[in-house]
Order: structure tokens, then sequence, then C-alpha cells
């Protein structure tokens, strides 16, 4: 299964009657998936009754959708992206986000947003355009951004989100749950470059991705406390993104396309 | 503190000051070998990473650099130092009223068995001598470095008996002692003067040649009973101190055996100090390189030199 297929059967709002149920779009173009039982709510024009015949119970055909997605994507290009234990994150960032892209096929619309606003039509139509859209004097900001994505794209829209999540503060618990009910989003959470432990110890001098510098004695029980608070902030992520109704994900450095097929269980990260 | 060289400590102190500015700016640096990291805040708050240490290693170099600085300066402190060549009289009264058992045994028993602490407690090189008196004083030892002598001439002091001439005893070691170096008078005595010179301006004379007068007044508040008289054995306590006083000395009271020891033997160690400028050129530069050597010690070995 693909990034797009997983998409498909997992479109939010027929997803809210079960995920796997027929879709409710009228018209051409459905593709099989599979069998099963039929489940009261089904549309009785999917009862396969040969299939019925044969099992002695009502059975329902259950089919995708063959519609052209519409694939956004917002990617936190801030300082503190620019940093990694072997590379910038940015890179698995724009690794994901490719792979993102790249599950669009057909009449499929490839959508970059930032906080000054979205890919232009003219360049929707194909992943290497939406890539290659960067507004002038872009700069990152993680709020603008997502109001952006709200008043910006259709409905039903497949949203992908990949940051560090620094700006995220409590107050867009509200606009994240706003787009969760809106569009099919999912959500990948940076992996701290030192998630497994600081590589550090005594004299430390810190220079901040985005400003700030600190010097300072780094032994045994600051290397403890910092690693259960980056796997404590990891969670704390993950667990504000679910509750407003996000697929998430955790980015790694070493890939990022491989990070977001694992968020759609598709593979092992 | 005086130094003998100002100039060499201005261009120190000078060198030591640039050196705590250059050494800020050389950790506030921003260099491609910092590590970087997302978000700093975050770091802070999550590591709680001891701040201190560095800031202690680096307030360590800059007074350890001062101190080298202060060293070769030539730096002179006004200390107390123990006095080799000391001159000590005890003057112990052995008047009738030193007879009295109010201190155990007697006062002149307890008397001489402080003398003997306070012997004891003299560092090696003090000249001590001993003087006795009652309706007049005379020495039993003349000043002796050797104070195993001294302490067997004390065995020479007479029974208690006569009047107490205390005086008489402060002008006998006014004449014995030098006329220079550092003296002191040891009265061990009940203070009641009723004889002789006014011991007042015996005491102010001798502080006038710094010559402090340290009294040690014993005997209980109620006194006690002179054997084979019907007589009370006091104190005067007043009288005492202003000898003491007067002199730039001090006083001190003992109301038994154990208080008589433990003051003479706390006199031994003081009345064998005096205050003098002394040279700490090598204690500072010492201290000073010690410190050096510690900070880049502890710099190199809890990680990344600073």
């Amino acid at each position: 299964m693909t990034i797009r297929e997983a998409l498909l059967r997992a479109r939010r709002r027929p997803r809210h009657l079960g995920a796997g149920s027929p879709t409710i779009y009228r018209g051409d173009g459905y593709e099989f998936v599979e069998l099963r039982a039929y489940v009261a709510g089904d549309d009785v024009r999917r009862i396969d009754w040969a299939a019925t015949a044969r099992s002695g119970e009502l059975q329902t055909r259950v089919v995708l959708e063959d519609v052209a997605l519409t694939l956004a994507a917002v990617l936190d290009e801030s300082p503190s992206m620019r940093v990694g234990r072997r590379r910038p994150l940015l890179d698995a960032g724009r690794e994901a986000l490719q792979a993102w892209f790249g599950a669009a096929t057909g009449e499929d619309r490839c959508i970059r947003v930032t906080a000054q606003g979205v890919t232009p039509p003219a360049l929707q139509r194909s992943a290497h355009g939406a890539l290659g859209w960067t507004p002038r004097g872009d700069r990152f900001d993680v709020a603008r951004a997502l109001r952006t994505a709200r008043a910006a794209l259709p409905r039903g829209t497949a949203l992908l989100a990949v940051g560090d999540w620094y700006e995220l503060d409590d107050s867009l618990d509200r606009e994240l749950a706003e787009l969760g009910a809106r569009f099919d989003c999912t959500a990948l959470v940076v992996r701290d470059p030192w998630y497994d432990g600081l590589p550090l110890g005594g004299f430390v001098r810190l220079r901040g991705a985005e400003g700030g510098y600190t010097r300072a004695y780094v032994g045994p029980r600051e290397r403890a406390a910092f690693r259960e608070a980056v796997r404590r902030r990891e969670r704390g992520l993950v667990r504000r993104f679910e509750l407003a109704n996000w697929r998430t994900g955790v980015l790694r450095e070493e890939n990022g396309a491989e990070s977001l097929a694992a968020a759609f269980g598709l593979a092992r990260a | 503190m005086i130094v003998d060289h100002p100039l060499r400590l201005a261009f120190g102190l000078l060198g030591v000051v640039i050196f705590a500015l250059l050494y800020d700016r050389l950790a506030r640096r921003v260099t491609a070998r910092d590590l970087a990291y997302s978000s700093v805040p975050f770091f802070l708050e999550a590591a709680k990473p001891r701040g201190w240490i560095p800031r202690a290693l680096q307030t360590l170099w800059i007074v350890a650099l001062g101190a080298l600085v202060l060293g070769i300066s030539g730096p002179h402190l006004t200390m107390l130092v123990p006095v080799r060549d000391g001159s000590v009289f005890i003057c112990i009264d052995t008047s009738g009223s030193m007879s009295s058992t109010d201190v155990f045994p007697t006062r002149a028993q307890a008397a001489k068995s402080a003398a003997r602490a306070f012997i004891d407690e003299s560092p090696q090189g003090t000249r001590i001598g001993i003087i006795s008196f009652a309706g007049s004083a005379s020495v039993i030892a003349p000043l002796n470095s050797d104070h195993q002598a001294v302490i067997g001439a004390l065995d020479a002091i007479p029974l208690p008996n006569g009047a107490t001439a205390i005086g008489d005893a402060l002008k006998l070691s006014a004449q014995m002692l030098p006329a220079t170096g550092h003296r002191v008078v040891i009265l061990i005595t009940d203070g009641v003067n009723n004889t002789g010179n006014d011991p007042v301006e015996i005491a102010q004379w001798l502080g006038a040649h710094h010559v402090p007068v340290y009294t040690v007044g014993i005997g209980t508040p109620n006194g006690g009973l002179i054997p084979g008289t019907n007589e009370q054995a006091t104190i005067d306590e007043d009288a005492l101190r202003s000898y003491a006083e007067a002199s730039g000395g001090a006083y001190a009271r003992a109301e038994n055996a154990t208080q008589l020891h433990d003051a003479l033997a706390r006199l031994g160690r003081i009345t064998s100090l005096t205050r003098k400028p002394v040279d700490a050129s090598l204690g500072f530069a010492v201290g000073g390189a010690l410190g050096m050597l510690l900070a880049f010690l502890a710099g190199f070995s809890l990680g990344r030199y600073p």
C-alpha cells in the first residue's frame, strides 16, 4: 500500500463511520478494495449479491473513490531545523516532503503552505513545482502558516506538517483541532538530535540555532535530566496532535521518507 | 597591609583586569566549534546545567592571578606571630591570705600549679622569671629560657605569710625585665594590696613602656578564712582589673584550681604572641600558583577547556 492509498482509505469524513467504509461519493471511478460483512449504514448499492448468495450473509463491496487528492504540506524551515547530529534536520524534513508530494498521481494537486501564502495554482500540478516554490522573504511562523492553511486549502485536503514545534504554544491547540476537523492532517514531530543522550560532558559551549548562547558544566545529572525532558517533550507533542485528531509520526534525522511512511504504518522507521 | 613595590602591584592589577576581561570575552565568543542546538532555552530548562562551575573556575583563575601579582609586590601583613625571645615575669602572691582554702588545696598551691601550666605552654626560647611577694618582693628565679629550671624554682616559693605588696612586685619585675623586646608580667594574687608602692602607678609606668600586666584574681566570691586566724581572705577584683587596664593587659578570674590552670595556660599561649609585620610574598605567590594549577587541573579534568 502506498501513502496515497492510505490517504484514500482513511479519508477523514468516511472514517467517522469506521475505517474501510464505502465512500459516499457518487459516479464512476471507484477501485475495488475488499469484500466484507455488511454493517448498518453501508450503502445498499454496494452490496455484492453474488458474494452474499455464496456466503449466505450480506457482503459489502468496499471501494476507494478514485478522486483527485489535494496534498498540502507545511515544513518548518526555521533556523532550529538547520541543526542535527549528522546533518540538518531540515534535510530529513525535505525528504519527507518529497515523499509526500511524490505520492501524488494524475490530477492530484500539490500545495506548499507557508506563512506568506500557498503554492500558486500553476505550480500545483506537480510535486516538483510545489517543492521548488518558496515565497520571497519567507520566515517561518507556525501560527501564521497554520492559519494560512485553514484559510486557503479546500476541505478534505491531506495536510502534512513537519517541524520541531518549538513555536507551538498552548494557544495553538484550538487551531490544531480546527485543522484536524477540516482536513486529513498528519504531523511529523522532529526527533531531537540528542534524543538518545547528550554527546557532551564537562564544559559545554552551546550556541542556539535561533539565537542565545550558554556555557555550562554538563555532568551525568544534567545528561539524565535532558534525556528525560526530550522524551517527555516528544510524547507531549505527539499527544497534543493526537488529541486534535491528527495522524502523528516522528521525523528521524536519518530518513525523512521512512519516517513519513512509518506515520502511515507502512514501514518501520 | 603594606607592599614594598606599589608600582608592580598597580601594573599587576591592571594585568589582572585585562586578563579578566579577555577571559570573559573568550568565554563568550561564538565559534564554529561551539555545539549548535535547536533551542538554548529548552536545553537550559531540560538539563538545568550547572552554570556556576564555569563561573567558579573563572573566579579561581582571576583570584589566583591576583594573589600571584600580590606575591611579587612584596606584601607585608600585620600578624600575631610567636615570640621566641620574649621575657615574662610571673609574680606570685605569698601573703597570708593565699593560705585560704576556698581554692583547693590552697590559693598558694593552686597558683604554683597554674604557674607550672603557664611555663609548659610557653614556647621554647621565652625567658621566664619568678617573683614572689608578701610584705616585700623577691626574685625566686631570674629570667631563664630553661623552663625546667624555672619549674624547679617554683618549689622555692615561701609559704604564705604576711602582707601584700603588689606594687613592690610590679616594680621589681620592671627593674628585672630587659629594656627592649617583648615583655610581659603575669600577676597571680587575691588583689588586696596593703603595703609598699602603689600598684596602679607602677602598672601605668609598665604600660607606658609597652609591658602589659596580665592579672589573675584567685579566690571565690565569698572568700575563705585564713587558717589560724579569724580573718576573711577576700579578693579585690576592681583593683586587679585596674592594674591590667592601666598597663594594656587583661584580667582573668579563677574561682578554682582548674579555672586558674586554664587561665594561665591560655596566657602562656597569648603572651608569647606579638603583632608584627610579616613578609607574605611567599604565601601569596605560592597560593596564587597553587590556585592557577588547581584551576588548570579542574578545567582540564572537568571536560572541555573553556
